[in-house]
């Protein structure tokens, strides 16, 4: 797992929160993990297809979900709903659609897959051996929103 | 009478956001499509003046919709609405006959001049 493969979603999530919500995230340490795991209670599952493939997981607090939703939606987040669940996920295929514009100014073209929701603590996703590589970032007055992306070249077959 | 639109898009957030930018402005939402097949057949029974059309969707992508649409109506109005901006994306949806292509997330006044433009005539 290259550490290039990151930095687009560290820069999509930047640009993403800037023009949805209006808010700047502040990117915090790098982090390693020997395998895609999450201990977040809301969790955004996208899958990432092409040149490079592998799996990119939002995860965030509840209260932190509550609130971003809040202000993509323009009204209070009273019950993760429907309408919440869905602005959250639409937040994930936004970052990963943006990640695909960086990923393939580095040389890489991939697609992306409608994002997933997961809710509920300590979930483990393993599909392919990979390690995970984390990147916190502070949502000012929102709080922390965890990038955890798990991609590799795809290997290709001798023609 | 008010121009009518059919909006394809998987998430329920962004169907309801495009449907009140696009009714606040005048628009009439005649539809409302959550994947690439839905939205095919009801572009042929609604008959639509407008199509948005979100391309990373379940069961059939805005990409192939949109081709499906051309070819049953090669004057029909399509305009990209997709978190996906890479330039080979642009290409191929405006190569395949989309009129516009907005990225998201995008500003209300975006999406509002991007629809006036091409229903003005």
């Amino acid at each position: 797992m290259k550490v290039e493969y990151v930095s687009p979603f560290a820069e999509a999530a930047v640009t993403v929160f800037s023009t949805l919500i209006n808010c700047k995230p502040e990117r915090g340490q790098l982090s390693a993990r020997p395998q895609m795991f999450t201990s977040q209670q809301i969790n955004i599952v996208c899958g990432i297809t092409g040149q490079v493939e592998g799996l990119v997981i939002y995860g965030m607090s509840m209260i932190t979900a509550d609130k971003i939703a809040s202000k993509m939606i323009g009204a209070p987040v009273v019950t993760f709903d429907q309408l919440a669940a869905s602005a959250i996920a639409e937040l994930g295929n936004m970052i990963s659609g943006h990640s695909a514009s960086g990923l393939l100014s580095q040389g890489f073209s991939c697609d992306i897959t409608p994002p997933t929701i997961i809710r509920g603590t300590n979930v483990s996703v393993t599909t392919l051996d990979i390690p995970a590589l984390v990147i916190p970032m502070n949502l000012p007055e929102i709080g922390m929103f965890e990038v955890n992306v798990s991609l590799q070249e795809r290997i290709r077959l001798a023609a | 009478m008010a121009k009518r639109i059919l909006i394809t898009d998987d998430a329920l957030f962004m169907r309801v956001t495009l449907k009140n930018i696009l009714t606040q402005n005048g628009y009439e939402v005649v539809g409302e499509a959550s994947n690439g097949a839905e939205s095919v057949e009801l572009y042929k029974s609604l008959k639509p003046d407008l199509v948005t059309m979100d391309i990373t969707m379940p069961e059939m992508d805005g990409l192939a919709a949109l081709k499906q649409i051309k070819a049953h109506d090669p004057n029909a109005t399509v305009v990209m609405c997709t978190a996906m901006g890479q330039k080979n994306m642009v290409v191929e949806a405006i190569q395949a006959g989309a009129k516009d292509f907005i990225v998201k997330p995008f500003q209300a006044e975006r999406v509002i001049e991007a629809v006036t433009k091409l229903l003005a005539a």
